[in-house]
């Protein structure tokens, strides 16, 4: 056998180049995993589509006194942000806590990689799997509803991108509190479907009491939806929801940075 | 060997005057750590030399893994130096831990990730080939295989591959062994052999007794955050697992022959005491009176006993015994 030692000077040579390598094997090896891991496949991308086909289709195509526009096109804007949910409240703390409990932190910390690339590798799988649940999405959305037309496109895509980004620091926060994978999956099942039901997959809120609506208007899942779906139906700026939805980005994103670290 | 249990014995040098000679891989002094208001580890100094499998044991609660914990950088102390390779695990953490290869207690890999996916991942840019390692250590065969999949042996052994991988300097196996069976220990036990052989710098922490005996080249005592002992494991048998005890029974004589015959042996070299009762005869001494009793049993020109039982102390017995003392504080320990 050969374990031959290394001089010190050589194996610090590049560390930078060694950083960025490093983080890339981790992502790329995340988002492997990621296509393995069935709670992910089914929360993320069939869970919001199933939904969103029985939902979308119950209330038929015409607007009323409960939709102010197509009811099916307001289904199919909500749900882009049940993805956002099921990722940020249930496949990223369960897969992080999981991790915890296993030790495999703790190894990833000992074996020298670098400070942020666990973080940096969350943030990415996270945002990829909404990316890629969101756009299957739209394609099963696409022959069977249509998809409304997009009225206010760069405010469209600030709130996906900040929605996006707040869900996914919640759920590596969320991750890194809870002591393990069971633990996360309650929590995450408790967080995540009075969010989904009250404020966005659920019934539309003029069939709610007024106390209900009250609460699912400040449900932070419910204020990402507004941020996305009020400027792609028309129904208005949504920039009060934007603005709090990018203050939990900031704040979700520097707790979970700072409980990522190794 | 050093006293235990001393005072901060860094005699008035500050962290930065700390010798650090080439052939010492990992120096520590006067390391102490708390949780809340339990102290862990107590004043404690250790060296591990270049190329040598040093063992860290104690019962559970030693301090054993906050002490490789802090060597490693992912604790801090709350005082006392440690250098590893000359530098500092938290302040050089990036560098070090590019040097120092380690299997840690209660660390797993994701359930799904492969074999090969994990050797991928873990290959620095200075890797060695972990295919070569894989079959050096009979995981050719697993490489598709999930971590999940893999039996407890097996998973260790992946874990020393994984610890090897980017050439270390230092290797750190901390509770390589818990939880397997012997078959298990054995093969991971040959694992570890190997890297001594190569002369890989190994820290063994454990608190089996039979591994250190096996393993180390050098074996560390602790209780309670401090060095109760450290040596060879022959010093610390010779110190510590007190005689070699040599069993039989006598034909029976009159009491006038008895009395002579308990004299005889008495009187052989090496021989610290000889009891006589109803199961025979005990002689207590060094390893010396093996020799000794074998020679005059054959002088008595009468048939060996077929109740002969030699009882010779090792690592383990020396270790309980040095363990289990009530207080430590008066371990005599050579300097």
């Amino acid at each position: 056998m050969t374990t031959a030692t290394t001089p010190a000077a050589e194996v610090t040579a590049t560390p930078r180049r060694r950083h960025r390598s490093t983080t890339r094997r981790l992502l790329t090896t995340e988002l492997r995993l990621l296509t393995r891991d069935p709670l992910t496949l089914t929360f993320v991308l069939v869970f919001p589509i199933v939904t969103m086909l029985i939902i979308g289709g119950s209330f038929g195509t015409e607007p009323d006194e409960a939709f102010p526009v197509n009811p099916s096109h307001w289904y199919v804007a909500s749900y882009l942000t049940v993805v956002i949910g099921a990722t940020g409240l249930i496949m990223l703390p369960v897969h992080i806590a999981s991790y915890g409990e296993r030790g495999v932190l703790r190894r990833f910390a000992a074996s020298g990689f670098p400070r942020w690339s666990f973080a940096l590798a969350q943030l990415s799988i996270g945002l990829t799997a909404i990316a890629v649940a969101g756009v299957l999405l739209l394609a099963v959305a696409a022959p069977v509803y249509g998809i409304p037309d997009v009225e206010s496109p760069l405010r469209v895509a600030a709130g996906i991108l900040v929605g996006s980004v707040a869900f996914v620091s919640i759920g590596v926060l969320l991750g890194t509190l809870l002591p393990s994978a069971r633990a996360a999956q309650a929590i995450g099942l408790l967080l995540f479907f009075p969010s989904f039901l009250l404020g966005v997959g659920g019934p539309p809120p003029e069939v709610m009491s007024e106390p209900l609506r009250e609460v699912a208007d400040k449900l932070p899942l419910a204020l990402a939806n507004q941020a996305v779906r009020e400027p792609w139906l028309g129904l208005g700026d949504a920039n009060g929801s934007l603005v709090a939805v990018t203050a939990i980005a900031v704040v979700a994103t520097a707790l979970a940075a700072r409980r990522t670290a190794l | 060997m050093r006293a235990e249990a001393r005072a901060p014995s860094n005699g008035g040098m500050t962290t930065e005057q700390l010798p650090d000679p080439a052939d010492r891989v990992v120096t520590v002094r006067n390391l102490t750590k708390s949780y809340d208001r339990r102290v862990v580890v107590d004043h404690l100094d250790l060296d591990v030399q270049a190329g040598e499998v040093l063992g860290l044991i104690g019962a559970n609660g030693a301090g054993k893994t906050t002490t490789v914990e802090m060597v490693q950088g992912l604790r801090r102390q709350d005082s006392g130096t440690v250098r590893v390779l000359g530098l500092d695990p938290h302040r050089d953490a990036d560098r070090i831990r590019q040097q120092v290869g380690s299997q840690l207690q209660s660390s797993g890999l994701p359930d799904r990730l492969r074999v090969s996916e994990a050797v991928t991942l873990f290959s620095g840019p200075h890797a060695t080939d972990g295919d070569r390692l894989l079959e050096q250590f009979g995981l050719a065969h697993r490489r598709r295989f999930p971590f999940a999949g893999m039996s407890g042996g097996e998973r260790q052994r992946l874990f020393l591959v994984l610890a090897l991988l980017n050439r270390p300097r230092l290797v750190i196996l901390d509770e390589l062994t818990q939880g397997l069976d012997p078959a298990a220990r054995r093969e991971v036990w040959s694992a570890v052999s190997q890297l001594r052989d190569a002369g890989t710098t190994v820290l063994l922490v454990t608190h089996e007794l039979d591994e250190a005996e096996a393993l180390c080249d050098r074996v560390v005592a602790m209780r309670d955050g401090r060095v109760l002992d450290e040596g060879t494991p022959a010093e610390l048998v010779t110190r510590h697992a007190g005689e070699v005890t040599a069993r039989f029974s006598l034909p029976p004589l009159d009491v006038i022959a008895t009395a002579d015959t308990l004299q005889q042996l008495n009187r052989l070299p090496g021989v610290r005491g000889v009891t006589h009762g109803r199961d025979g005869v005990a002689l207590r001494g060094g390893r010396e009176i093996i020799a000794q009793v074998g020679a005059w049993l054959v002088s008595t020109g009468r048939p060996i006993p077929a109740d002969l039982r030699v009882d010779v102390p090792d690592l383990e017995t020396a270790l309980l015994t040095l363990l289990n003392k009530p207080d430590h504080t008066d371990i005599g320990v050579a300097s």
